[in-house]
């Protein structure tokens, strides 16, 4: 019963990870089990959610966004120029995100227009991404952004900041629209079954390319936290995110066949990445374990999900032919008669 | 949204006029002429391969035109895609549900239907209860059965109240009492003037609920009118007539049944779909197994190969033991199964011929390929087979059907049976394959292989088999032997159980 | 017969396009075609081909392995600990294969239970064994992200030796081309691999074994890893953790642009070891004539999205012209 609760509410068993971790947390020292806890690991993690939503989305149709990371780069550069040229803060932002919206764009193009592999198009604007960072900075760091930008990282209500509480706006907000409205559901239509839904006259095109789109923006909004949590851009931003982001929402139970998920689970995936690196520092372990645990923890989970999964279908399977598998007692006996006169005829 | 006329004055919905479509060079249609009126139920009738489903799912905006013209309520409608063709209230039930499988029962019916969901929602469960189904509206549509899954693509169509409703080969997996909801609400959807294209393999149905049949054939509109114009036998032939010699000449039979060693005996088998199986099968001899698509056939020749596991039950070969083995000692055994879906299990489509024809035996084969061996293994069935193609390296994808499917036979044949499991041997292929199919199985069975054949066609089963067994519901139905053995027979042995239930439904 | 036909061939295309980018580099800068820098640039890319041809066969079963990165990584590391704690050098070596060839054995049994997309296993495993190696080099007081260096001389001038005039690391993976051409075109394995990758479901009613195949394609692909980490510490002279991080999409980059399809089924290893080269001499070319290494990279990132898009592009048109040819032979006989 519990297994089927858990199978069916993903959501519910990255959660108990998350309290397990927690629990193991407090063994050691009660005073870390407070609210400044929670608050902090989210804080660290604010980054890794809003791609993770993005991936989300993507992930629902039935593709994948390899280039997050490089966008994310691009975005956080341009918009570090920018303010550094001189610009206001609200601009730069407003020029970033729009520059994620075109990468995201192109990569909706490639998969979506020519019908290229998601994961062979956006490995190539992975490396094309990239390049135009160093393209823009010239190769070289970013440095002294403006203090009311950094100031945007900085806690202002409930220990949390003016990000963390637009990320948390945004995670309620896509979990609505994904759940509710017809746009998102039909995003997981074109994932679970393209041809049913091209059927049905849904826009399986353009559902593809707005799912791309809007995770280019979510992109480059990771960018812009990233820039203003750290400070500085270097040119290396965001790398490797993409596989951070893949393995949170993979972990919260988005499927890479599509049609599954939510973003609260891939919210709470990223969470959980993010709080294994808090944890190991408060149980001062060293931070080199992170990705092993992480890796562990999520190739358990799969592991343990297939298996769950191979069970409830062998048990459909058998409810399905229940009636021929079986033991019937009375007719079986009763059969055997028919056999020997079958074969007493044919000799 | 959507108009509906009062049934007195009727508006023509669809007009094909001489419309063609091709799947790279095989025409699928040719020049087909067919009209829809609102208010009408137009039955559509046809074999395996004539056409039909391309044309729905032509008007349906799958598939452009390639040639002649579509109208749509008068419209020139030649370029539709599946979106325009849904603004224009055209809604199209496919044989082959294509649903959400991880969406519930209720978003899969209400997906991308504009409105107020809690409206929608009601209207859907009133649906259910006027169709008399019980599905629950939050289960996902994976987890249902066969027979639900066209349930909620059939409620798909209902809800939507489209002008133009589409049902093809809706009640396959239904039950007479779900058929004959169905057709109520058919009647009543008709009453208020909407179109309804019907596909049916069943003439009684089409007798009962159709105003107009159209019968296609080989991608023409072979005969049309009103059903009780024509008598069944017109109506048969019609389907299956053919210009020149007919293949399926009644004279033909198979060739006498000498008698040999029993060679595979099958007690008392029990597995996924099917139980109480038992028969003993002879070197020479052809056993037909018939009965309806769904009756456990498939599934029992896939438990006798080792595709699926018996839960009961003893299968041997030449007195041993093969109740359980894997396919590759199936193999190694001599049992060999030609599987009745040749494009998803049988072949390997982008793979050249010679690799599909090997493909048994590879096993065999040291771990060093001999690569001019298997060409000349695959040019001596090139000879035998006659099949048509260009070389050996060329693809499967690129021959005709009827040459797939002698790829097909040549891959079962490489690795030397002894008893072969056909499951549907002609199923897509055109007249004259079909012929040298038979010729080729009678030609087996004489050099003493034991072949065991599952068809759905009954003809074919008479003219092939030398003793038949009748599979009703998953149970044996029957044995039929010698002159027994009509066309009468097998169905009614096959539909014995659900005639009298469809009688009393009704 | 056909003689023409091989000039459809897309190995032929790459090869057409590796000796014309050649040119053209040799044109800006005639240093360029001098053979020493032809024979001896090669050891900057040559490491992303040797894993390269054996990912070939992962995603001609229709899998994928994001792990090899850290694979590379992972087997570089154990060769530092191993020498380290004083095992012979060319036995440590023997002991980082063994566990290249551990990973893709894991990896193939992790797809084989769990039965969910190879991409998700294998991402799970690159966390897996990336943190591993990370976790040994810092237990093995490497402190953490510094590398193990200081190796036997004669492991660290494997990278500089001459073979018959050709720098060794370019000698091991033309060996290794010819090996897997072999073993994918003209064994029975390679031929179940491909039969695996057109359609799983009509292997498996021809009896295919699948798992042991897989595993075996896995395993190699791990064990080749291990061997690119072996070729770069020595290289490098040292050994360190993140060694492969870059070197997965670049290796990816390659099978793809080599021809295989991303879904399985068809690919082969000379499209691979093109496009590999292809790939490589586009970035060294760029390099000699003065262009950023980071630039370049980008280039060789907008050369795939040219090729694949230009590749589906045509595969569209095609479709189309043959659909105009067709309707215009059957209209005349129609009307």
């Amino acid at each position: 019963m519990l297994i089927r609760f858990l199978q069916n509410n993903r959501e519910a068993s990255v959660a108990a990870i998350i309290l397990i971790l927690f629990v193991l947390l407090g063994l050691v020292d009660t005073s870390y089990l407070s609210f400044d806890t929670v608050v902090s690991i989210y804080n660290n993690s604010l980054i890794l959610v809003v791609i993770a939503i993005g991936s989300t989305l993507v992930m629902a149709t039935r593709g994948l966004d390899v280039s997050i990371g490089s966008i994310m780069g691009l975005s956080a550069a341009i918009a570090g120029i920018l303010m550094n040229g001189g610009y206001g803060i609200g601009l730069s932002v407003a020029v970033a995100l729009f520059v994620g919206l075109l990468c995201g764009l192109f990569n909706g193009f490639m998969v979506a227009v020519l019908r290229v592999p998601a994961i062979v198009a956006t490995l190539g604007t992975l490396g094309l991404f990239r390049g135009l960072v160093h393209l823009s900075t010239g190769g070289s760091w970013i440095e002294g952004l403006p203090e009311g930008f950094k100031g945007l990282s900085h806690a202002v209500f409930l220990g949390l900041s003016p990000f963390a509480w637009i990320v948390l706006i945004l995670l309620i907000g896509t979990h609505c629209w994904l759940r509710y409205t017809a746009f998102g559901r039909s995003l997981f239509a074109v994932g679970d079954n393209r041809e049913g839904a091209r059927l049905l006259g849904i826009r399986v095109r353009s559902v593809q390319l707005t799912a791309y789109a809007i995770n280019g923006i979510l992109a480059a909004f990771a960018g812009i936290i990233f820039a203003a949590q750290i400070g500085f851009i270097p040119n290396t931003a965001g790398n490797a995110m993409e596989m951070r982001a893949i393995a949170s929402s993979v972990l919260g139970g988005v499927s890479l066949l599509g049609g599954t998920g939510t973003v609260v689970g891939a919210g709470l995936g990223a969470y959980f990445m993010t709080s294994i690196d808090s944890v190991l520092v408060m149980l001062r372990l060293d931070a080199f374990w992170n990705d092993m645990i992480a890796g562990a923890i999520l190739l358990l989970v799969l592991v343990a999900d297939g298996k769950i999964r191979e069970a409830m279908g062998a048990s459909l399977r058998y409810h399905k032919y229940r009636k021929f598998l079986e033991p019937e007692s009375s007719s079986s006996s009763a059969k055997t008669p028919e056999i020997k006169e079958l074969s007493e005829v044919r000799k | 949204m959507t108009e509906i006329k009062p049934s007195g004055q009727r508006e023509t919905l669809i007009k094909a006029d001489n419309v063609w479509k091709f799947f790279g060079s095989v025409s699928v249609l040719k020049g087909v002429d067919l009209t829809l009126e609102s208010g009408q139920i137009h039955a559509l009738l046809g074999g395996n391969g004539a056409g039909k489903s391309t044309l729905m799912k032509i008007i349906a905006g799958l598939h452009p035109v390639d040639r002649g013209n579509l109208y749509v309520c008068g419209e020139e409608a030649n370029h539709l895609t599946p979106v325009l063709s849904r603004q224009l209230g055209i809604h199209l039930v496919p044989q082959e549900p294509m649903l959400f499988p991880n969406l519930s029962v209720e978003e899969n019916v209400l997906m991308h239907m504009s409105g107020n969901r809690t409206e929608l929602r009601s209207r859907l469960l009133t649906l259910i209860k006027e169709v008399g189904s019980n599905l629950d509206l939050h289960t996902p549509a994976g987890q249902l059965e066969v027979a639900d899954q066209q349930m909620v693509e059939i409620l798909r169509g209902l809800i939507r109240r489209a002008r133009i409703l589409i049902l093809d080969e809706p009640t396959s997996a239904l039950t007479p009492r779900e058929v004959s909801r169905l057709f109520e609400r058919m009647r009543a959807l008709s009453e208020q003037g909407v179109g309804i294209f019907f596909i049916s393999h069943k003439l009684g149905e089409i007798r009962e609920i159709a105003e107009v049949v159209s019968i296609l054939r080989d991608g023409r509109v072979v005969l049309a009118g009103p059903p009780k114009s024509f008598s069944d036998s017109e109506i048969v032939r019609a389907m299956t007539q053919v210009a020149g010699k007919s293949a399926l000449d009644a004279s033909d039979a198979p060739a006498p049944y000498k008698g040999g060693r029993e060679i595979l005996r099958v007690e008392n088998l029990c597995g996924e779909g099917f139980a109480r199986v038992s028969f003993a099968l002879h070197e020479g001899e052809v056993l037909g197994l018939g009965g309806v698509v769904g009756s456990g056939r498939t599934e029992l020749a896939e438990t006798l190969y080792g595709i699926r596991r018996a839960a009961r039950g003893r299968v041997s070969l030449d007195e041993r033991d093969v109740t359980h083995t894997t396919p590759i000692q199936s193999l190694d055994q001599g049992i060999v199964y030609l599987p009745e879906d040749r494009q998803s299990s049988g072949l390997f489509v982008d793979a050249p011929l010679s690799w599909n024809s090997s493909a048994l035996v590879l096993y065999r084969e040291p771990s060093w390929l001999p690569l001019k061996a298997e060409e000349e293994r695959f040019q001596q069935y090139v000879q035998s087979l006659g099949i048509v193609c260009a070389s050996s390296s060329q693809s499967v994808r690129t021959l005709s059907g009827g040459n797939q499917q002698k790829i097909l036979l040549a891959k079962c044949l490489a690795a030397k049976p002894k008893v072969l499991i056909l499951d549907e041997p002609t199923r897509g292929v055109d007249v004259a394959v079909r012929a040298d199919i038979y010729r080729l199985i009678d030609e087996l069975a004489a050099e003493g292989v034991a072949i065991l054949l599952i068809s759905s066609d009954h003809e074919e089963v008479q003219r092939l088999s030398h003793r038949v067994l009748v599979m009703d519901h998953g149970y044996p139905g029957g044995e039929l032997r010698g002159s027994e053995i009509t066309v009468d027979a097998i169905a009614q042995l096959s539909f014995g159980v659900t005639a009298e239930e469809g009688a009393s439904s009704c | 017969m056909n003689g023409l036909r091989f000039l459809k061939r897309w190995e032929t295309v790459l090869a057409v396009l590796l000796v014309g980018e050649i040119l053209v580099f040799g044109a800006i800068n005639p240093a360029f075609l001098r053979p020493s820098t032809l024979l001896f640039s090669t050891s900057d890319f040559v490491h992303v081909g040797i894993v390269a041809l054996a990912l070939t066969l992962v995603i001609i079963t229709g899998g994928i392995d994001l792990s090899i990165g850290s694979v590379m990584g992972l087997a570089a590391i154990t060769l530092g600990l191993l020498w380290v704690n004083g095992v012979n050098i060319w036995i440590a070596c023997i002991g980082a294969l063994g566990v290249g060839c551990l990973t893709g054995i894991l990896n193939s049994v992790a797809i084989h239970i769990a039965k969910v997309n190879p991409l998700v296993i294998t991402l799970g495993s690159s966390f897996l064994f990336s943190g591993a190696a990370l976790v040994l080099s810092g237990l093995g007081g490497a402190s953490g992200y510094e590398g193990i260096s200081g190796f036997d001389a004669s492991f660290v001038e494997m990278a500089n030796l001459e073979v018959l005039g050709l720098p060794f690391p370019l000698v091991i993976f033309f060996v290794a081309t010819v090996v897997f051409m072999l073993l994918l075109h003209r064994t029975r394995f390679g031929r179940y691999i491909y039969l695996i990758g057109q359609n799983q479901r009509a292997a498996k009613y021809a009896g295919v074994p699948q798992f042991r195949t897989l595993t075996i394609a896995y395993a190699l692909t791990g064990i080749m890893a291990a061997l690119s980490g072996l070729v770069l510490a020595s290289y490098f002279g040292s050994a360190r953790s993140d060694f492969g991080s870059a070197a997965l999409m670049p290796a990816i980059t390659a099978v793809v642009l080599g021809g295989s399809s991303i879904y399985g089924g068809s690919g082969t290893i000379l499209g691979t070891a093109l496009a590999v080269l292809l790939v490589g001499y586009f970035q060294t070319g760029l390099q000699i004539i003065g262009v950023s290494s980071h630039v370049s990279n980008a280039l060789s990132g907008g050369l795939l999205v040219l090729v694949v898009a230009l590749r589906s592009l045509t595969e569209m048109g095609r479709a189309q012209y043959l659909q105009w040819r067709v309707l215009k032979s059957v209209g005349q006989a129609a009307r």
